[in-house]
């Protein structure tokens, strides 16, 4: 029992390593821009696609290609913020909402149309490759995901708190007003913390390619998933963020082995609509 | 013979455009779908009619009232389910599974409705779209119950009650039923008390619950009739298209969708949803057949950029758009009549409000048996921040009372532990002799006669001037003529009759800090709380604004006013009291104030008088 | 240097700004010379944080000029004229409260002018307000009132000001507090800093200023060297509406 218990831990947290640098994507555009990028999820989908597309033409690695896809996303960011976002930055809540999910309709169904529903995997050497310890697996994949994924985290957050344009953003999300009195460039920043946001997701596409398939409505599974862990940790806690993906990841491998496959999903809605109604602000979120 | 059966008014009212053009779009509508011959355009028609109806549904809740659902698909599917279910399963006929579904419906609203109207925007729509998600998984994996993904199947058995015909022509004539249904309802709501509670919620929550408006219940209410008419909508799909699966009829691309014909018709307006359909569904179809045809995808990108270009570009949609040449065209068609001035009312005392006494001027004369109203020992924290410091006060009957200090003095703090925006941490109040103390929300403040307005304007920006004002009336009134009547009479007294049909985002400011008085003014208080109406006024607009608090003094209600302006306050006020720091630290005539040492310290700073 | 043969820092020209519509600046224009304490006083709603937020860029004036030392800046963004020298202490203190007393005050040193001479500002601001250096590495949120207030203003020198707009810093402090804000006030003026002071409290910030001007509902109603202005019956009546 012991075993089966701390083998469905390793799972959780493997997953939820990725879960996290999804969520810290959304958590860091919500927290500087305010508003909540329903599109979140087509990114990921985006760079599922692109890391796809440079091992099949290329043979470039999916972990190697996180050399290419994160400054791309990066650079992807800060166009979408400046032509799409911008405009509707200070617009009411539901024009803000409408122009994301719509965005979200374009990308999804451009790729639908450029590369069609099948299904894409890539097939590397050590996809299937499993380390064992005693008694317990862990599936190589995964493993260096989650590595990877911890590091570009850790790697954020000591920018953030290193960094005079990372304090900046920091500066931005607390006090805007002050910001602007600091001699901080408000629209400059606004647009690299989208961009650091697209960059974090369009990271973690590229790891997931390994582990799991991309087809167009893919970034719809993984985005609901992040809303829940942004929601769960606290929409404006980056380290919230971090720990809500690890927690979810483990509910979900939790209640994907004791229920079933397929309720799993509905668990961590019941956790969603439950957190929003009796403690909105998350586990770490501020007031 | 003289038409004896209609009143003459209704027959000419015949002729007006006002009524003709509608009447003829009706009769449009009623034609239509027996003019197709082909069964592509007569199944187009149905589409049309039912996304008019669905849209129409979601504008009640998302429109109306401003709550963005993002998760409509779970009632829907609620609804075809239901319905379903039982005429499989026990061969109840899908009429009543309809209204099974739809009872369901309301009682699912009920229980997730509060709860989650308490967030903010964003979050309340997340968590609509989770709701619906639950709800399609439990619909997909409960296979027991639903079949799961395989869907259910309604053998074709054409019969009245089995809610299932041979010909399209009965399904486009339900569906016309149900979207005119709907849209009736939606036209009474408009011109309703509760329409006009929907509309000033969704413009300003704080500024509606102080004119009274049960903001939580109307929010709840206008949610349970868009549902049960969305549930209806459901067994109707169920019922035309015999088949339903968990991915269609709780699909989130759905959800997404009917927001999206209000938004492009209309948002908030009774016509747009149809314009809306009309506008979008013959293009969904023809998008989906040209590019769809060529690939799969093509029309949803066409479709998402619309709603991305039409959001950005055109916020108000196409109905928005229209209302502006609407009236002018109007005007130029036949049987058009120039609208009727508005009748100017004798300007009597404008209130009648129970224990006003008109004899009664001067309250110093009085003796004070016992006052309106009683503050004692007031307490107010803000995390280490003492905001209010055991603060006691009396009101006066008929007296203006005011309240003065430096920044951050509490005053305001002190409206809105009066007006239940904020509960004291001790402390009592008493109004009438009848306790008052952290009464909330602020709705029930104002049903009790004390009544406020706020240091910055909140105009209801979308509605008119006398449309704001009649929302302050409905708290009395229940009727719209009343409660018009009663507003035009308000904005006679403050001098803004002629502005009646101005939205008020168009006023200037001097005129929005009127209508701000008068819209509380129509709630008949018998205290008035006033928050710095005369700032940022000029000369000539403060002694305007003055005298109307003077004429209201005069009608008897009792004023207690924060002001900076001294001038304004010294000459208006019978008594001040002055606060700093949170702690009351003078009170008196404006006489004994100006020459308070304690007072003048506290403006001009300790060493001034030295 | 006698207050005539000074440069002039800062000039406003019929400055007028609106709110949507609502206009509230009328015309203002003040000129404030090099090495100045300039007080702007009037009752709440007279525009005096309008202005500051108009010259800060915050704001943008509908009509008339703002030059800084001879540059025309009403049409520059909030952070170029941070750059250039004007920095504002904003009402309310408006601190990063998540963030640590040194965190603020690096991010006070934000523009790249400041950042140079970061280390030698923060010993200056450190010997100014030596509280601030026993509290920097607390969150600024859990600071009292008055820590907060000299919190604000080191912030604000560490952006190297020519200009230093400060924005009622007396708001909400005991008296005490209130002399010690206006004595590093005038330190930091002794230091050659040009100061643009709004205040409530009208005794110490004009007992201090060379020159104050007196705003009534957005216009400008008197004008005058500081001291003498305390005797004057306009002051006391646009105060106390006596």
């Amino acid at each position: 029992m012991l075993t089966i218990v701390l083998q469905l831990i390793i799972n959780g947290l493997l997953l939820g390593g990725i879960y996290a640098l999804i969520s810290i994507g959304l958590t860091l555009i919500f927290g500087v821009l305010e508003i909540i990028n329903f599109a979140h999820g087509e990114f990921l989908m985006l760079s599922m696609y692109a890391s796809y597309w440079l091992f099949q033409l290329l043979g470039v690695d999916p972990y190697l290609s996180l050399l290419v896809v994160i400054p791309m996303f990066f650079l992807i960011g800060l166009v979408v913020q400046r032509i799409i976002i911008q405009p509707i930055i200070h617009a009411p809540p539901l024009n803000q909402i409408f122009v994301t999910v719509g965005l979200s309709l374009i990308l999804q169904n451009a790729a639908l149309f450029f590369w069609k529903a099948d299904y894409r995997t890539v097939r590397t050497a050590y996809s299937t490759l499993c380390l064992k310890t005693s008694g317990l697996m862990i599936s190589f994949p995964r493993l260096v995901a989650f590595v990877l994924a911890l590091a570009i985290i850790s790697i954020l957050l000591i920018f953030l708190k290193r960094t005079y344009t990372g304090k900046a953003i920091r500066a931005l999300a607390q006090e805007r007003r002050a910001a602007m009195l600091m001699g901080i460039n408000i629209y400059g920043t606004y647009r690299i913390a989208f961009g650091i946001g697209i960059a974090c997701v369009g990271a973690a596409g590229a790891m997931l390619m390994p582990i799991y398939y991309a087809f167009p409505t893919v970034g719809a599974l993984f985005v609901l998933i992040a809303f829940v862990v942004v929601v769960l940790g606290g929409y404006n806690s980056l380290v919230g963020a971090l720990i809500g993906g690890l927690i979810i990841g483990i509910v979900e491998a939790f209640s994907g082995f004791f229920l079933s496959p397929h309720l799993k999903e509905a668990v961590y809605f019941v956790i969603f609509i439950l957190i929003l109604v009796f403690r909105p602000t998350g586990l770490f979120g501020r007031g | 013979m003289k038409m004896s059966f209609i009143s003459r008014k209704t027959a000419s009212n015949l002729f007006r455009p006002k009524f003709y053009l509608p009447l003829a779009l009706l009769l449009f509508l009623l034609v239509l779908p027996i003019l197709p011959r082909n069964p592509f355009y007569e199944d187009l028609i149905i589409m049309i009619f039912f996304w008019g109806a669905l849209a129409a549904a979601w504008n009640l809740v998302g429109g109306f009232a401003g709550q963005i659902s993002l998760g409509h698909t779970a009632f829907f599917g609620i609804g075809a389910y239901t319905s379903t279910l039982l005429y499989l399963k026990f061969a109840l006929s899908p009429w009543l599974g309809m209204l099974a579904g739809a009872g369901l419906a309301v009682l699912v609203a009920m229980g997730i409705g509060s709860p989650c109207f308490r967030l903010k925007s964003h979050f309340f729509a997340l968590a609509t779209i989770a709701f619906a998600e639950v709800l399609r998984h439990v619909a997909s994996y409960w296979r027991g119950l639903t079949q799961g993904g395989v869907g259910l199947l309604i053998p074709f058995k054409p019969r009245i009650e089995n809610f299932m015909f041979h010909s399209k022509i009965p399904y486009a004539y339900i569906a016309l039923g149900l979207m005119l249904l709907i849209i009736l309802v939606s036209y009474i709501i408009r011109n309703s008390r509760f329409g006009f509670y929907l509309i000033s919620l969704r413009e300003d929550q704080d500024a509606a619950e102080s004119l009274g408006v049960k903001t939580s219940r109307c929010k709840l209410i206008a949610l349970i009739i868009s549902v049960l008419f969305t549930a209806i909508a459901g067994t109707f799909y169920a019922q035309y298209l015999l088949f339903i699966d968990p991915d269609t009829v709780f699909s989130l691309p759905f959800s997404v969708e009917l927001p999206l014909l209000a938004i492009i018709g209309g948002l908030g307006t009774v016509i747009g949803p149809i314009i809306g359909a009309f506008i979008l569904t013959p293009l969904d179809v023809l998008l989906r057949g040209w590019l769809g045809a060529i690939s799969a995808g093509l029309n949803f990108i066409v479709y998402g950029t619309v709603l991305v270009v039409a959001v950005i570009y055109f916020p108000r949609g196409i109905a928005g758009w229209l209302r502006t040449w609407y009236e002018p065209f109007l005007r130029r068609l036949p049987g058009a009549k120039l609208s009727l001035a508005i009748e100017k009312t004798v300007s009597s005392p404008l209130l009648t409000s129970e224990t006003s006494d008109p004899e009664d001027s001067d309250p110093e004369d009085e003796e004070i048996k016992s006052p309106l109203f009683e503050a004692q020992s007031l307490n107010k924290h803000f995390g280490g921040l003492a905001a209010v410091k055991d603060v006691s006060f009396q009101i006066r009957k008929g007296e203006i009372l005011g309240l003065i200090g430096p920044n951050g003095a509490g005053k305001t703090t002190v409206f809105n532990l009066i007006t239940g925006f904020l509960s004291p941490d001790s402390g009592k109040i008493e109004f009438k002799g009848e306790a008052m103390t952290g009464v909330k929300p602020p709705h029930k403040v104002c049903i009790k006669h004390i009544g406020r307005t706020f240091q910055l304007v909140r105009p209801f920006n979308n509605m008119t001037v006398l449309e704001n004002v009649m929302v302050g009336a409905f708290s009395r009134a229940k009727r719209t003529k009343e409660a018009r009547e009663e507003a035009t009479k308000v904005l006679d007294f403050i001098g803004l009759l002629e502005h009646s049909h101005s939205l008020a985002s168009s006023l200037t400011i001097a005129d929005r800090k009127k209508l701000e008085l008068g819209r509380a003014l129509a709630t008949r208080p018998e205290l008035l709380l006033l928050d710095e109406v005369v700032a940022g006024l000029n000369p000539r607009e403060t002694e305007a604004i003055i005298g109307i608090i003077k004429a209201i003094s005069n009608q008897g209600i009792t004023l207690f006013i924060i002001e900076h302006v001294m001038k304004a306050i010294m000459t208006l006020s019978h008594r001040i009291i002055v606060l700093h720091h949170g702690e009351k630290i003078g009170e008196g005539t404006p006489a004994e104030i100006s020459r308070d040492r304690r007072v003048i310290d506290a403006y001009l700073g300790e060493e001034y008088l030295a | 240097m006698p207050i005539w043969g000074r440069s002039i820092l800062l000039k406003l020209e019929n400055i007028s700004t609106h709110y949507g519509d609502v206009q509230a600046l009328r015309n203002v224009s003040l000129g404030i010379k090099e090495g100045q304490i300039v007080s702007i006083i009037g009752s709440n709603g007279a525009g005096k944080t309008t202005t500051l937020n108009t010259i800060s860029g915050v704001l943008r004036a509908s009509s008339g000029t703002i030059e800084f030392l001879g540059r025309r800046i009403e049409n520059l963004p909030p952070h170029q004229i941070v750059d250039l020298g004007v920095v504002q202490i904003p009402e309310a203190r408006l601190l990063f409260p998540y963030m640590t007393v040194l965190e603020n005050l690096e991010l006070g040193a934000y523009t790249p002018k400041a950042r140079k001479g970061k280390e030698e500002n923060l010993k200056v601001v450190f010997r100014l307000f030596p509280v601030v250096e026993e509290r920097k590495t607390q969150l600024a949120g859990t600071l009292s009132g008055g820590e907060q207030q000299m919190l604000a203003i080191a912030r604000g020198l560490m952006a190297r000001p020519k200009l230093l707009m400060l924005d009622e810093p007396s708001l909400g402090l005991a008296p005490l507090l209130v002399k010690e804000v206006f004595e590093a006030v005038k330190e930091i003026n002794a230091h050659g800093i040009t100061v643009l002071l709004i205040e409530q409290n009208v005794f110490h910030s004009l007992s201090i200023s060379d020159e104050a001007y007196v705003l009534e509902n957005g216009r400008v109603v008197l004008e005058g060297e500081g001291k003498g202005l305390l005797d004057n019956p306009q002051v006391k009546e646009a105060y106390l509406g006596i």
